[in-house]
C-alpha cells in the first residue's frame, strides 16, 4: 500500500480507507440518492477546539484554504452543526463536553477525528488523562492522520467524508444509536460519577425513537 | 383557481429569488474576501439538507409552533406584496392591504418565533430576541419615517397606488423623493439582517442568538421564511421607490440591482454592536429624516 | 345571605349595561336658582357608557371569589353609580358630582388593598383632588363667561379666556389619564390597588379622562383650532397635546420595560396606551378621533385581560415579580393564551384590532402632516414590543423561578371567564374592524358633528389613504399556517421531545436546576446602554414633583405668616375691624 508511485503519505491512508468503505451506494434509491446528495453538499462545522488541531481550523475556514467552497461552513450551536471536529486530544474533562455536544446535535451527524492524538493518543499515549482512542468514547466517521494534519489533509478528509456520505453509507451515528449500551460503558469508565445526567441520552436506550 | 395559482407562482418566485440571491451574496462577498465562495445553489442545498435532516429535537409545542408562525408570516407578508404592477399576476392579496400592514407583518412572525425562542428555556436564545427587539426599536422608526414620507408624498398608504403613480424612471420616488430613499437604505439592511447590523442572528460565529435551540428541520423552515422574507422586502423596496415592474424579468433585473447596492455596503462595514446600531439609526437615518420633515413638509417648496 | 349580596352585588355590576339598553329620554331635574340638572345618554357618552357596560361586570365577576366583602362590593357599586352620573350628565354640576363619587369611592377601595401604603394612597387622593379642582376652577370660569353649567361650546369668549379654560379642563383630565408628568400616582395606584380593582383603574377610570378629553373640542367653536390656530393640516393647540402624549407614551413605555413587577409594568403600559389616545385627540380630525375611540375600545379590552389574567397568576402563585414566576405554559394554557392575545393587542399587531387603531392613528398623523409625531410615536409603538415580549416570556416561558410557580394550577373561573369571552372580543374585533367602526365609533363621530369612517364590508377597515380586509387577513396567515404546519409533517423524520427542560445547548455544560437559566428581570437592563434611553431612565419627575411641593410650602408658609399664633387677637381684630366698617357704612350710608 505504501509502495506505490501515486500517492504519498496521509494521501495513501486517506485512499485505504476510503477504499475499504464499500460500494454500497447503488442500493439506494432515486429519492434518497437526491437526499444524500444534498447532505454531503452542505455540512455545519462544529469545530471542537481543545487540542492544537484547532489552529488548523482557521485556516481551512478562511480566504486560504476556503473550506465553503465545497459547502462546509461553521456552525454556530451543536444543534444546527453536521459535523463534529474532534481537532487534537481529548483530555477526560473534555471528554464530557464533546459527548454533550455530540448527542445534541441532529442526526445525520459525522465526527471527524483530527490528528494521530485523537486516534491513539498520539505523543500523548501514556499521559493519564488523556482519551487514547476517542472512537471508544464516540463513533468516529472519519480520521485524518498527521501531527498535525495541514489544511489540505482536512479537506481530504472531508471531502471524503463527502463521498461516504453520497453513498448512503451508514454513519457513525447509527453505530452510537445501535450499541449506544458500549459506548455508555465506555464512557462510565472514564467519566466515572461525571457522567452527563440520564436525561441526556435515555432515549437512545428507547430504541431512539423517543 | 387563480388566486391560489397566484398565490403559488408568488410563494414559488420568493423562494427561487431567495436562495439563488443569498446564494450570490455568499458568492459575491467571497470574491470580495478573494475566495472562491461556494456555488450559487449552496443555500438551497443548505436549506434542503436542513429540511432532509431525519432529527428534530423539540422544547414542547410553543417551540414548535414558533417557526411555523414565523413561516406563516413570511408567506402573507409575500402575499400581500405586490409584485408587478398592471397585472393580474402576482398580486396575491395585496389590495386587501397596505403599506403600513406590510410594515407591520414582516414583524409578526419574528415575534412569533420568539415565543418559541423563549420556550425552549435557553437563555442564550433570549438574549438574541432581545438584542433583536432592540435593533428593530432603533430600525423601525427612520424605516417607517421614511415610508411616512412616500405615503405623505402619494396621500395613499396603498402600495398600487404609489407604484402607479411612478410611471417612468423621472417618477420613480428613488428621484422624486431621494431624502426618503436615503432614509430607508441603512434601516433596509438592518431589515434584512444583513453586516454592519447583524450581531443579532450572527450566523457562524455567535453562540446566543435567537436559533441556538433550532435545529434539524425547524432550522429549515428558518431558513425558508427568511429567504421569502428578504424577497418580500426587496420587492416592496422596488414597489415603492423604483416605480415596480410589469415584468418578472424587470423585476429581477430591479431587485438585484438593489440587493446589489445593499450587498457592496454589507461588506463594507464592520459589525456594530446592537446598542451602537440603535444609537447610529436614532443618529443619522433619524436625523436625515427630520431634516426630510422640516425640507419637505414644514417648507412649503420643498413639497 | 353572602350568595344572596354577591347576585345582588353583580346584578348592581350589570347596571351601566341596563342604563345603556333602557335610557330613554333626557331627565331633566330643576335645581335652584333657574339652574336644572339634566342627564341624557348621548352617542359620546354612549361609547364610554358602553366601556364601563362591558368592564364592569368582568371585573366584577372575579371580585366575587371568596371571602364575602360587603364594604367592597358597595364601594364598588357607588363606584359605578358615580361613574354613569358623570357619563349621563348633560351639565358640569352632575359630571363634578359624579367625578367626586367616582374619586372617593375608588380611593376607599384602594384603602382596602393590605399592600396600600401611605404614600400610594396619599399621591392618588392628592393627584385626584387636584384634578378635581383644576375641573371645579374650569367650570366655575365656564360658568362666569356663559352663565350657564350646560355642557356646550362656549360661544362668548375672548381667546385668552378660551386658553385659560382650556388649560383648566386639559389638566384636570390629564391627571386622570396620568400623562407625564402628573403620572406618578399611576403606577403605585395600580400596583397597590387590589388585583382585580386594577383591572377596573386602568381599563375604566382612566377612559373618564379620556371622555373628558374628548369632550374638550366641543366646548370651544371651531374645535382645538380656535384655540391658538393651525398648524399644518392640524390645530395648534393639539399639536401640543400630541407632544404631551407621544412623549409620555415614549418615556412610560421605557421605564414600562425596565420595571421588574408584573403590575407596574402594566400600568406603564397603560399611561403610555393612554398616551396614543391623547396625541390622537390632539389632532382632532374624523379619522383621528376614530383611531382615538378605537384605541380607548381596545385598551379596555386589553388592559381588562391582562390586568385580570395576571391578578389570577398572582392569586395562584403570589408572586408578582418578573423573577419569580416562568414557565407557567403548560400549567395555565388560558392565562398563556389570555396573556398572547393580549400582547398582540397592545403591540397593535396585524390580525388584532390593537393594529387598526394604530392603522387609523397613523394615517391620521399623515394626513395632518405631522410626521415628527409619528416618528416619536413609532419609537414608543416599537419599543413596546420589549415589554410584551418581557411580559409574556417572564411569567410563561423559559423556566420556573420559584416554588410556587412549579406547582401553580389555573386560576378559578370566575377568573377565566372574563379572560375567555375578552380574548373572543378582541378576535372577533380584529376580524371585523370594520363591524367595530360602523357600530361602535360612527354613531360617536357623527355626534361629534364630524364625518364618518364608514366601512364597506363588516371585514373592511377604509380610509381615504387606504385600508385592509381583516376577515382576508386572518384567513391568508390562518391557512398558511395550516399549510405549512402540514407540509411540515409530510417530510420524512422523526420530532424527539426533549428528555428534560434542561437539555439546553449551553456551550457543551449540563446546566442544572441551580444554574439561574431565567432571563426575567434582566431583560431590557441592556438597553440602558443606549445613551438615549440611559438618558430617560436615569431622570425621573421626582425632582419636579419635589420642587412643586416646596413651592407649596413655601407659598402656604407665606400666607400663613398672615395669622398670629393666637387666635383670641385675630378673633378681636376681625370683630374690631368689623365694627369700624360697620359704622363707617353706617356714617357714608347715613341710613
Amino acid at each position: 500500500m505504501y509502495h506505490n508511485n501515486h500517492c504519498e503519505g496521509f494521501q495513501c491512508e486517506q485512499r485505504m480507507l476510503e477504499a475499504s468503505l464499500g460500494e454500497e451506494g447503488g442500493e439506494l434509491g432515486v429519492l434518497d440518492r437526491l437526499v444524500a446528495w444534498m447532505r454531503q453538499r452542505s455540512l455545519f462545522v462544529l469545530a471542537y477546539g481543545t487540542g492544537c488541531g484547532a489552529i488548523e481550523m482557521r485556516p481551512l475556514m478562511t480566504s486560504r484554504f476556503d473550506a465553503e467552497r465545497f459547502g462546509i461552513i461553521g456552525a454556530a450551536t451543536p444543534r444546527q452543526a453536521d459535523v463534529l471536529v474532534i481537532s487534537g486530544y481529548l483530555a477526560v474533562k473534555t471528554l464530557k463536553r464533546v459527548i454533550r455536544s455530540y448527542e445534541q446535535m441532529q442526526e445525520p451527524k459525522y465526527v471527524i477525528a483530527l490528528g494521530s492524538c485523537a486516534i491513539n493518543g498520539g505523543m500523548y499515549w501514556d499521559s493519564y488523562n488523556t482519551i487514547k482512542q476517542v472512537d471508544h468514547y464516540i463513533p468516529v466517521d472519519m480520521y485524518v492522520t498527521g501531527c498535525m494534519p495541514r489544511p489540505e489533509a482536512l479537506i481530504e478528509g472531508f471531502a471524503a467524508l463527502q463521498e461516504k456520505i453520497k453513498r448512503g453509507e451508514p454513519g457513525g451515528f447509527q453505530r452510537y444509536r445501535e450499541n449506544i449500551d458500549w459506548y455508555k460503558g465506555n464512557q462510565r469508565r472514564v467519566l466515572g460519577d461525571n457522567m452527563p445526567p440520564d436525561y441526556t441520552y435515555d432515549w437512545y436506550h428507547a430504541g431512539g425513537t423517543a | 383557481m387563480h388566486v391560489i395559482l397566484d398565490a403559488l407562482a408568488m410563494i414559488g418566485l420568493s423562494y427561487v429569488m431567495g436562495f439563488l440571491f443569498y446564494g450570490f451574496y455568499r458568492q459575491f462577498s467571497a470574491r470580495v474576501q478573494r475566495r472562491w465562495g461556494p456555488s450559487i445553489w449552496q443555500n438551497f442545498f443548505d436549506n434542503m439538507k436542513f429540511l432532509l435532516k431525519s432529527e428534530t429535537l423539540s422544547h414542547g409545542p410553543m417551540f414548535f409552533f414558533g417557526p411555523m408562525i414565523i413561516a406563516a408570516g413570511a408567506i402573507t407578508t409575500v402575499l400581500f406584496v405586490p409584485f408587478l404592477k398592471d397585472s393580474d399576476w402576482l398580486q396575491g392579496f395585496s389590495h386587501s392591504g397596505n403599506l403600513i400592514l406590510i410594515v407591520y407583518l414582516l414583524v409578526v412572525g419574528p415575534l412569533g418565533n420568539a415565543l418559541a425562542v423563549g420556550s425552549s428555556g435557553n437563555p442564550f436564545g433570549v438574549m438574541g430576541v432581545t438584542r433583536g427587539l432592540t435593533r428593530l426599536m432603533g430600525l423601525e422608526v427612520p424605516f417607517f419615517l421614511g415610508l411616512a414620507l412616500v405615503m405623505l408624498q402619494h396621500e395613499t398608504t396603498s402600495v398600487h397606488a404609489i407604484m402607479a403613480a411612478q410611471d417612468g424612471i423621472a417618477q420613480w420616488n428613488l428621484f422624486t423623493n431621494p431624502i426618503a430613499f436615503m432614509v430607508i437604505l441603512l434601516p433596509f439592511i438592518a431589515s434584512q439582517n444583513a453586516s454592519p447590523f447583524d450581531v443579532v442572528g450572527a450566523p457562524v460565529e455567535v453562540y446566543a442568538g435567537p436559533r441556538v435551540e433550532f435545529g434539524g428541520r425547524l432550522l429549515g423552515v428558518l431558513m425558508t421564511q427568511n429567504m421569502m422574507m428578504t424577497i418580500a422586502k426587496l420587492v416592496l423596496v422596488v414597489d415603492l421607490f423604483m416605480g415596480g415592474a410589469t415584468n418578472i424579468f424587470i423585476l429581477i433585473a430591479k431587485a438585484f440591482s438593489l440587493f446589489l447596492l445593499t450587498a457592496a455596503i454589507s461588506l463594507a462595514f464592520p459589525r456594530l454592536k446592537t446598542e451602537q446600531t440603535v444609537d447610529f439609526f436614532w443618529k443619522v437615518p433619524l436625523g436625515l429624516g427630520v431634516l426630510g420633515v422640516v425640507a419637505t413638509v414644514w417648507f412649503p417648496w420643498g413639497a | 345571605m353572602s350568595l344572596i349580596v354577591k347576585m345582588l352585588f353583580l346584578a348592581v355590576s350589570l347596571s351601566p349595561a341596563l342604563t345603556l339598553l333602557v335610557w330613554g329620554d333626557a331627565v331633566a331635574w330643576p335645581l335652584l336658582g333657574g339652574i336644572e340638572l339634566t342627564f341624557d345618554l348621548n352617542p359620546v357618552s354612549g361609547f364610554f357608557m358602553l366601556l364601563l357596560a362591558l368592564g364592569a361586570p368582568l371585573v366584577a365577576l372575579p371580585m366575587l371569589r371568596g371571602a364575602h366583602e360587603g364594604p367592597a362590593y358597595g364601594l364598588y357599586a357607588l363606584l359605578l353609580l358615580g361613574m354613569q352620573l358623570l357619563l349621563l350628565a348633560g351639565d358640569f354640576i352632575g359630571f363634578f358630582v359624579g367625578w367626586e363619587i367616582m374619586t372617593w369611592s375608588s380611593y376607599l377601595l384602594l384603602l382596602r388593598s393590605e399592600r396600600s401604603d401611605l404614600e400610594g394612597a396619599q399621591s392618588y387622593i392628592l393627584f385626584n383632588l387636584a384634578s378635581a379642582f383644576l375641573l371645579l376652577a374650569g367650570i366655575l370660569g365656564f360658568y362666569s363667561l356663559t352663565g350657564d353649567f350646560r355642557i356646550e361650546a362656549l360661544a362668548s369668549a375672548g381667546p385668552a379666556e378660551q386658553l385659560i379654560l382650556a388649560a383648566l379642563f386639559g389638566g384636570a383630565f390629564l391627571i386622570k389619564v396620568g400623562t407625564l408628568p402628573l403620572h406618578i400616582w399611576v403606577p403605585r395606584a395600580y400596583d397597590q390597588a387590589p388585583d382585580t380593582f386594577s383591572a377596573f383603574l386602568s381599563a375604566l377610570m382612566s377612559k373618564m379622562g379620556i371622555y373628558g378629553l374628548v369632550l374638550l373640542p366641543t366646548l370651544f367653536p371651531q374645535g382645538l383650532a380656535g384655540l391658538l390656530g393651525s398648524l399644518l393640516n392640524g390645530p395648534a393647540a393639539g399639536y401640543i397635546l400630541a407632544w404631551i402624549g407621544v412623549i409620555t407614551s415614549i418615556i412610560a413605555t421605557f421605564k414600562a420595560i425596565s420595571q421588574e413587577d408584573m403590575k407596574r409594568l402594566l400600568a406603564y403600559s397603560s399611561i403610555a396606551q393612554v398616551g396614543y389616545i391623547t396625541t390622537a385627540i390632539g389632532v382632532g380630525s374624523s379619522l383621528a378621533l376614530g383611531g382615538a375611540l378605537f384605541q380607548a375600545l381596545v385598551h379596555t379590552l386589553v388592559k381588562l385581560l391582562l390586568f385580570i389574567t395576571f391578578a389570577g397568576i398572582i392569586l395562584q402563585t403570589g408572586q408578582r415579580r418578573f423573577n419569580d414566576l416562568g414557565h407557567l405554559i403548560d400549567r395555565m394554557p388560558i392565562a398563556f393564551f389570555a396573556v398572547l392575545i393580549g400582547i398582540i393587542g397592545l403591540a397593535g399587531m396585524p390580525p388584532l384590532p390593537g393594529f387598526a387603531a394604530k392603522y387609523l392613528i397613523f394615517v391620521a398623523l399623515i394626513d395632518a402632516r405631522w410626521l415628527l409625531l409619528l416618528a416619536a410615536m413609532l419609537l414608543s409603538s416599537t419599543a413596546a414590543f420589549i415589554y410584551c415580549y418581557k411580559l409574556i416570556y417572564a411569567p410563561f416561558l423559559g423556566h420556573a423561578n420559584s416554588p410556587e410557580a412549579k406547582a401553580a394550577t389555573e386560576a378559578p373561573w370566575p377568573y377565566l371567564v372574563p379572560q375567555v369571552m375578552l380574548m373572543g372580543l378582541l378576535v372577533l374585533l380584529g376580524i371585523f374592524p370594520g363591524l367595530a367602526i360602523e357600530l361602535v365609533i360612527d354613531p360617536v363621530l357623527i355626534g361629534l358633528g364630524m364625518a364618518a369612517l364608514g366601512a364597506p364590508s363588516p371585514g373592511e377597515l377604509a380610509t381615504a389613504y387606504g385600508g385592509y380586509d381583516g376577515v382576508v387577513l386572518m384567513s391568508v396567515f390562518g391557512s398558511a399556517f395550516m399549510i405549512v404546519t402540514g407540509l411540515f409533517f409530510l417530510l420524512r423524520g422523526r420530532m424527539r421531545r426533549a428528555g428534560s427542560a434542561y437539555d439546553l445547548s449551553f456551550a457543551g455544560e449540563v446546566p442544572t436546576a441551580e444554574t439561574p437559566l431565567h432571563y426575567g428581570a434582566g431583560m431590557g437592563r441592556e438597553l440602558r446602554r443606549i445613551p438615549l434611553v440611559d438618558w430617560i431612565l436615569s431622570r425621573t419627575t421626582t425632582r419636579f414633583q419635589a420642587g412643586l411641593t416646596r413651592q407649596s410650602l413655601a407659598a402656604s408658609g407665606l400666607l400663613g405668616g398672615l395669622y398670629r399664633r393666637d387666635p383670641q387677637t385675630w378673633i378681636l381684630l376681625a370683630v374690631l375691624l368689623f365694627a369700624v366698617a360697620l359704622t363707617l357704612m353706617l356714617l357714608a350710608g347715613g341710613l
